[in-house]
């Protein structure tokens, strides 16, 4: 009952692998955790648990020791959720839906709203259905905000916005975090959490795969780099030296934690006609973290 | 109940209905200055020239007096049909819509539960129809009064119109209940909008000959029989209280299912 977010076992079986299957973690009060997974891992479906929507086929969910579906509506008071799709009541403007949901929370006092409309410079006045995907995400921050909820479950907080919105969302979060918000937000990329969460869930075909500290998490990730050499016996020679990275022609790509001062010492013996960088994947991460080899 | 979930159907849904109500008005007066006292003899000549198609569409006894016209040329069809295109544009935009699109994740993450919004959009529905159907009344009142004053025997009329009204009512929670329990539009609102049309294609089918007046008893619009109930006979009048008691039970198994269901938001 201390954890503000509790799932126990929780399974719904869509069938065909779909779905979510025996879930357990839980979020303690005050702390951020990134929901992540690839497209159709399962994270929507256990957010719609969380939210009411779906009823466990089998385990619970719970929200401040509350049963998700049977006492919905009492939870719901607690939450400021952002939905993964959005979709309005697209008639009306910006403002008037606002206005309208502040009235559905029971919300007397707009300025928190018009604070956060400033903050992430949202034109209220035009109709929802002119709206930019973009435009759309900062009405669905706003109304998720705006009830200075308790704890507040994000879906892909950060579609649609471009990087100047992704940075003041992330200020936003850490601000909510400092007033000790419980935070779940949910992403297919790490980069979206990594700077606001405490701690990552990972799933994958609907189950928990990994549940550890962003700390931990962090040290170990790598990055994954891929160089050209101009023919295929220069590569080969390279790989001697990394004997885990792996060959295509002259290509050679291999993950490397820390600095890549060494890296660029021993290819500086050697004609590289390209050379690309870039985080790995969550999966990557993942199967890296746990020594898992890719099937 | 929702107050303010009532306040901005109204704000989203007044137009709809402003636009109902003129296609009624036009449909109605018109239909109703064409009424001649004196040469209702006219239409029945015509009637009697080609029986089938009069009778497709309930025309089958163009009677004599401004209540029997109004019953042959208004309520065996046209004013049956305007209410329940209204009905069922309204569960579109109550119910099935908010599901299909997802917007009814917002209005559950509210203070309302499933049951306060659904009851909520229940009464904006009903609301919505007994606007129609009386403004339908207050109108072929008026055209009545001025055009042939004292001609329409108004008590026998309003019995009428409350048949409408629950002939409508039940209409309207048959398609609310698919509304309700359906997430996407093909089944939420096509079930209930093809399964009425059926329900007046079988209707009009069964007046077409005496072979298949038997088809009467797989469509509930036999339940409202404007003949009988202007002569308030007493199966006519529990008819019109099996209809709203089927309307009852449909809608309390809509916000019931409603309530247990799955939502794909």
């Amino acid at each position: 009952m201390n954890h503000t977010i509790e799932l126990e076992d929780l399974t719904k079986d869509y069938g065909q692998g779909r779905g979510v299957f025996h879930l357990t973690f839980s979020v303690r009060e005050g702390q951020a955790v990134g929901f992540l997974g690839v497209n159709g891992a399962g994270k929507t479906t256990t957010i719609r648990h969380l939210m009411g929507f779906l009823r466990p086929e089998t385990g619970h969910a719970r929200i401040l020791g509350m049963d998700c579906f049977r006492q919905a509506a009492s939870v719901q008071d607690s939450i400021g959720y952002l939905p993964g799709e959005i979709a309005f009541m697209e008639q009306l403007t910006g403002l008037a839906f606002i206005q309208f949901m502040a009235q559905m929370k029971q919300i007397n006092d707009l300025s928190l709203a018009r604070r956060l409309m400033d903050y992430l410079e949202l034109d209220t006045g035009v109709k929802l259905k002119k709206m930019s995907k973009g435009m759309k995400q900062k009405v669905g921050l706003v109304l998720a905000f705006m009830q200075d909820a308790p704890i507040l479950i994000l879906d892909e907080p950060t579609s649609g916005l471009d990087p100047l919105m992704q940075n003041k969302f992330v200020e936003l979060i850490n601000r909510e975090k400092s007033r000790g918000k419980t935070i779940l937000m949910s992403s297919h990329i790490f980069e979206e959490v990594e700077h606001t969460c405490d701690r990552i869930v990972m799933i994958k075909d609907g189950r928990l795969v990994a549940d550890e500290s962003m700390s931990k998490i962090k040290t170990s990730q790598s990055k994954h780099y891929q160089i050209t050499f101009s023919t295929e016996e220069q590569a080969a020679l390279f790989q001697r030296a990394y004997p885990q990275s792996t060959r295509t022609e002259a290509t050679v790509s291999f993950l490397q934690k820390g600095s890549p001062q060494k890296l660029l010492q021993d290819l500086s013996s050697y004609p590289v006609e390209d050379i690309n960088a870039r985080y790995q994947t969550l999966e990557e991460v993942f199967l890296q973290y746990y020594g898992g080899k890719k099937s | 109940m929702s107050a303010p979930l009532l306040k901005i159907e109204i704000k989203l849904g007044y137009k709809l209905l402003l636009l109902f109500m003129g296609i009624l008005t036009l449909y109605a007066s018109i239909i109703t200055a064409m009424y001649d006292p004196q040469l209702g003899a006219g239409i029945n000549a015509l009637a009697e020239s080609m029986p089938e198609f009069f009778a497709v569409f309930g025309m089958q006894n163009p009677g004599v007096t401004l209540l029997d016209f109004l019953i042959n040329y208004l309520y065996g069809f046209i004013l049956i049909l305007i209410p329940l295109i209204y009905g069922i544009i309204m569960c579109h935009r109550l119910a099935a819509r908010y599901v299909d699109r997802g917007s009814m994740a917002y209005l559950l993450n509210s203070h309302y539960s499933r049951g306060q919004i659904l009851g909520t959009q229940i009464f904006v529905l009903l609301s919505g129809l007994l606007i129609l159907v009386a403004y339908g009344v207050v109108l072929l009142l008026l055209c009545s009064h001025f055009l042939f004053p004292g001609e329409l025997a108004v008590p026998e009329f309003l019995v009428l119109n409350l048949g409408l009204l629950s002939l409508e009512i039940f209409l309207a929670s048959f398609c609310f209940l698919f509304a309700s329990l359906f997430n996407e539009i093909k089944y939420s609102i096509g079930l209930g909008a093809g399964i009425s049309a059926l329900f007046f294609l079988i209707q009009m089918l069964s007046q077409v000959s005496e072979d298949a007046r038997f088809l009467k008893y797989f469509t509930p619009l036999t339940l409202f029989s404007p003949e009988q109930l202007i002569q308030y006979e007493a199966p006519a009048l529990l008819r019109v209280i099996l209809l709203l008691a089927l309307a009852a039970i449909f809608f309390t198994a809509a916000w019931a299912g409603f309530k247990k269901r799955d939502l794909p938001l």
